[in-house]
């Protein structure tokens, strides 16, 4: 019986279809839960909203162009110092929001006027700033602000800046998935192939679903520079407005992230020709595999193979020290959905770690095919799972550290249970040789904390283990 | 010379200081025993809400959402609340108290949320017999006022709904302090034991600094219980620290129940804290205890040591909540700090008739700027230009570049402060609270002048 009713949803029987149990012996084609799926409402799910998916996901990333926000004040408050994604320019896209402050009146007169204004003022202010997206929220899409005519006007006032407008509301679609499919879509459809870029090698690549969290982009810049890869595009971590333009003129799109970005992969595939080729950046074996694929396709296997053995000869043996002494650690993953299946069985080859729980916020079927193919039995995978399953699933399967984000690492916390910034990493890359050795520190640093045995300890005496017990 | 007072000219906002009022209404919500908000709009905005908190407090808090899909967005997402209320009151057992917190979404929508809690209350009567649920409309468009406000709506909605009726004398003091830290909670219940008043608080955020317990249990929620607030209608007296945060509930208490309302200048500093204890003495009838003089005597011995000395003629920008932006700004004059910018992040008209405001205005015989409706684009233009010389910034995170891009020595007080450690737990208010942000100040610019080889010799003798 491997989907699995937890005692917390007997209330709320549907769960059952979204939690699966990997079984040995058991055909997994057979069960797969169900994912995208709406959210039943009063769950406290963790999932956030399609505008999120677009501005803080992918948009937001880029260096050199300013986000307007349409609507009140709260959707750019709330989607500004959330994120790591450094820039090599000082961060510019870390610094600042911007917000037309929607208005009662503008919600009854409609919210153009205001949105011009503030566009131009925007582009006074920082007059070295020549990009703007701007965004659509849940009230502007649903008093019908025209924001595409706004952009054009603004566009024809000031002939140097170049404005993309993305009409993804919160209340749009399940998740943030939904957000990352209109950008992808929408940046296709308009501003691809209109800006030509300069081509400085034989070997061009697109690196596609890379948002730069920690550094990861510019760790992995230094291979691609290695092996005489130019990048056209990196979709988006650390890139500028017009190196997306210029999308079209790559050989190949190089996909890690396929939940967000991969749309835009299968339309450069479609319109342009482009092969699209996914790799998992995270993990030694991976990365080896992705940059021999990578090569395979221009036929420089032997610069890969060069560069794989300089940075395993560099790096392979801190690797297997913190292997020696992570080996057996029991590991949760509750993050937004491909990370599941990118890590799952790196850890388990290149550290030894046993992957106990999955859940994923955004995941479709594709994800979940994927994450329950690599990932172990005895494993729960679970869609869009809430606070109390994930009590539930920890008293369960006791994992030793738990990767996720920052809030319900404060509430594992509490449980004795460290964990691992699994969006925006605690000492990132992440990705990578070096990143996996970061990634496999901060895992180390965490499960061999001092604190959480003394924790545990009732100075009292002997009543630890009894009001433990009781609190299991 | 003198003090303008304006606003902001620009339409947009680069920069907000303020999130919108859902947000406030959140945190409010939080602050009550036994309850979870649930908030009706997109899910971004309860999950970005939950994680600034957790950002700011190190905790996490349960916020429900009722997820608003795109077919709600057609048809009206009645079914999404009544579905999110019986959700909650099935899986948490405790639960007494939902705040049922609207959004822009769901007012432009324009759901029905009064009928829809008619619906929801008989349908929980039916489902839990015995079991009495609050569920408390409040009305958050996020286009209207900002999270301030947002704060003081949820307040003065569960007010409203819970404490319904008159009934014997409690002999409490009712105490909304406004949008504090659990550090403030806990300086102000201190000093109502020393004064021997029984006082409830609104909300006690005391336990938003929670352990990590042996047993695992977890603490982390508000301390203002059911009770407490049906008791506010048979409190002795209400004490508003705050004017734009829960002032509001307190005059509806005097309006509706005939509890006599005090507001006082919000306690930053010395003066108003002396204002603040010398009311609940002449409310309650309570002497002011030796405890609180010696407490008083030590805050004054310590920042005698600061001011003159080191603050004197140091001009400073501040901004933040305006109850706490007005009453820094009073406590900068007390310790001869002078405050040169005032930024207030929203549109209330109010601020501009505030009688502390008057009040700075007529001792300024310096140059003040008061900027209201403002962002933080407002502060990096003025730090930006050499002819304004900013020697401090007292205000949350939120304008941490602003200080990083300009060195220039930046204390960070009020919401949220995720860029350093612990702030939450100490206070800014009262006697201790002004001699810790006293204290703060001289160590952070002491810190600057060393970093930036600046006269740092002068810390050899001090």
């Amino acid at each position: 019986m491997p989907m699995v009713l937890l005692e917390c949803d007997k209330d709320i029987p549907e769960r059952e279809r979204h939690i699966y149990l990997k079984v040995d012996g058991e055909d997994t084609r057979d069960f797969l839960p169900i994912s995208n799926a709406p959210t039943i409402p009063g769950t406290l799910s963790e999932r956030g909203c399609s505008f999120c998916g677009a501005k803080l996901v992918i948009g937001g990333v880029l260096k050199d162009t300013i986000q307007m926000i349409h609507g009140p004040i709260g959707c750019a408050y709330d989607t500004w110092h959330t994120k790591r994604y450094p820039t090599d320019n000082g961060h510019f896209n870390l610094k600042y929001v911007w917000s037309t402050d929607m208005k009662e009146s503008h919600i009854v007169f409609g919210g153009e006027k205001r949105l011009e204004k503030s566009m131009h003022e925007a582009f006074d202010e920082m007059p070295d700033i020549k990009r703007m997206i701007v965004y659509t929220t849940c009230p502007t899409a649903l008093i019908g602000d025209d924001i595409r005519a706004v952009a054009k006007r603004v566009m024809a006032d000031r002939p140097d800046v170049d404005i993309f407008t993305c009409e993804c509301p919160g209340f749009a679609g399940v998740s943030q998935s939904k957000g990352h499919h209109v950008l992808n879509i929408g940046w296709v459809n308009e501003k691809v192939g209109t800006v030509e870029p300069e081509i400085t090698s034989k070997y061009t690549i697109n690196f596609i679903g890379d948002y730069n969290i920690g550094g990861d982009t510019q760790l992995l810049q230094k291979y691609w520079d290695k092996l005489g890869i130019q990048v056209i595009a990196h979709f988006t971590g650390n890139a500028n407005y017009d190196d997306l333009r210029g999308m079209h003129r790559a050989q190949l799109n190089v996909v890690n992230c396929a939940r967000s970005a991969g749309y835009i992969a299968n339309e450069l595939k479609k319109r342009y020709g482009i092969p699209r080729l996914d790799i998992d950046s995270w993990g030694f074996n991976y990365m080896a595999e992705g940059i021999r694929k990578v090569c395979t396709f221009f036929g420089i296997e032997e610069k890969g193979e060069a560069l794989i053995a300089e940075e395993y000869a560099k790096w392979k043996p801190q690797l297997d020290w913190y292997k020696e002494r992570l080996k057996g650690t029991k590991m949760a993953i509750w993050t937004g959905g491909p990370r599941l299946w990118h890590w799952t069985k790196s850890v388990e080859d290149d550290l030894g770690v046993q992957v106990v729980a999955m859940s994923s916020k955004f995941g479709h079927q594709e994800d979940f095919e994927k994450v329950i193919a690599r990932g172990q039995s005895g494993t729960y995978y679970i869609d869009d799972g809430n606070e109390l399953e994930f009590f539930e699933i920890i008293g369960l399967v006791k994992p030793d550290v738990i990767f996720t984000g920052p809030r319900v690492g404060e509430l594992v916390k509490k449980l004795h249970i460290p964990y691992i910034n699994g969006h925006a990493y605690h000492n990132g890359p992440y990705m990578g040789f070096e990143g996996f050795v970061n990634l496999a520190r901060d895992m180390y640093n965490a499960v061999h904390n001092p604190l959480l045995s003394l924790a545990a300890i009732d100075i009292r005496g002997g009543a630890a283990a009894t009001s433990q017990e009781a609190a299991e | 010379m003198g003090c303008e007072i304006t606003t902001k000219e620009r339409a947009g906002v680069i920069n907000p200081m303020y999130d919108c009022q859902p947000a406030g209404a959140q945190f409010a919500g939080i602050g009550i025993k036994d309850s979870i908000p649930l908030v009706h709009g997109g899910q971004g905005c309860c999950m970005f809400v939950r994680l600034l908190f957790a950002q700011h407090f190190k905790e996490n808090f349960d916020i429900a959402s009722t997820s608003l899909h795109e077919d709600s967005a057609v048809f009206g997402g009645h079914k999404r609340i009544q579905e999110g209320v019986m959700v909650l009151a099935q899986r948490y057992p405790d639960l007494r108290v939902i705040p049922l917190i609207t959004t822009c979404s769901t007012e432009v929508i324009g759901d029905d949320i009064e009928g829809n809690i008619a619906h929801c209350n008989a349908a929980l009567k039916e489902a839990f017999p015995g079991r009495k649920i609050h569920i408390v409309p409040v009305h958050t468009p996020s286009f209207k006022n900002s999270q301030v406000g947002g704060y003081s709506e949820c307040m003065l909605s569960v007010i409203k709904t819970i404490a319904t009726h008159k009934g014997a004398p409690n002999g409490k003091l009712n105490l909304f302090p406004g949008w504090v830290n659990p550090g403030d909670v806990m300086l102000l219940k201190r000093y109502m034991r020393e004064m021997d008043v029984e006082a409830t608080v609104f909300m006690d955020t005391e336990d938003f600094d929670s352990p990590m317990m042996p047993d695992k249990s977890i603490h982390t929620h508000g301390r203002t219980t059911v009770e407490d607030i049906a008791g506010a209608a048979n409190a002795i007296g209400s004490l508003a620290l705050a004017r734009y945060e829960g002032g509001t509930s307190a005059q509806y208490l005097q309006t509706e129940f005939e509890v006599p309302n005090t507001q006082v200048n919000t306690p930053y500093g010395i003066a108003n804290t002396d204002a603040m204890l010398q009311a609940i003495s002449r409310i309650t009838g309570k002497p002011i205890p030796e405890s609180l003089v010696r407490e008083r005597g030590i805050a004054l011995d310590a920042l005698q040591d600061l001011a003159h000395m080191f603050f004197a003629g140091k001009r400073v920008a501040l901004f933040g909540h305006p109850d706490l932006v007005i009453g820094l700004a009073q406590f900068c004059l007390e310790v001869e700090l002078k405050p040169v910018l005032l930024l207030l992040g929203d549109d209330n008209s109010k601020y501009k008739k505030d009688p502390r405001i008057l009040d700075l205005k007529a001792k300024a015989d310096w140059d003040m700027d008061v900027v209201c409706n403002a962002d933080l684009w407002e502060l990096e233009k003025r730090v930006k230009n050499p002819d304004y010389q900013i020697d401090l910034i007292l205000g949350h995170s939120k304008g941490r570049y602003v200080a990083i891009e300009h060195n220039i020595p930046m204390v960070r007080v009020g919401f949220p402060t995720f860029d350093r450690a612990g702030l939450y737990r100490k206070p800014t208010m009262g006697y201790q609270g002004a001699m810790d942000l006293g204290e703060s100040i001289a160590n952070t610019l002491f810190a600057h002048m060393e970093f930036n080889k600046d006269r740092e010799w002068l810390l050899n003798t001090w």
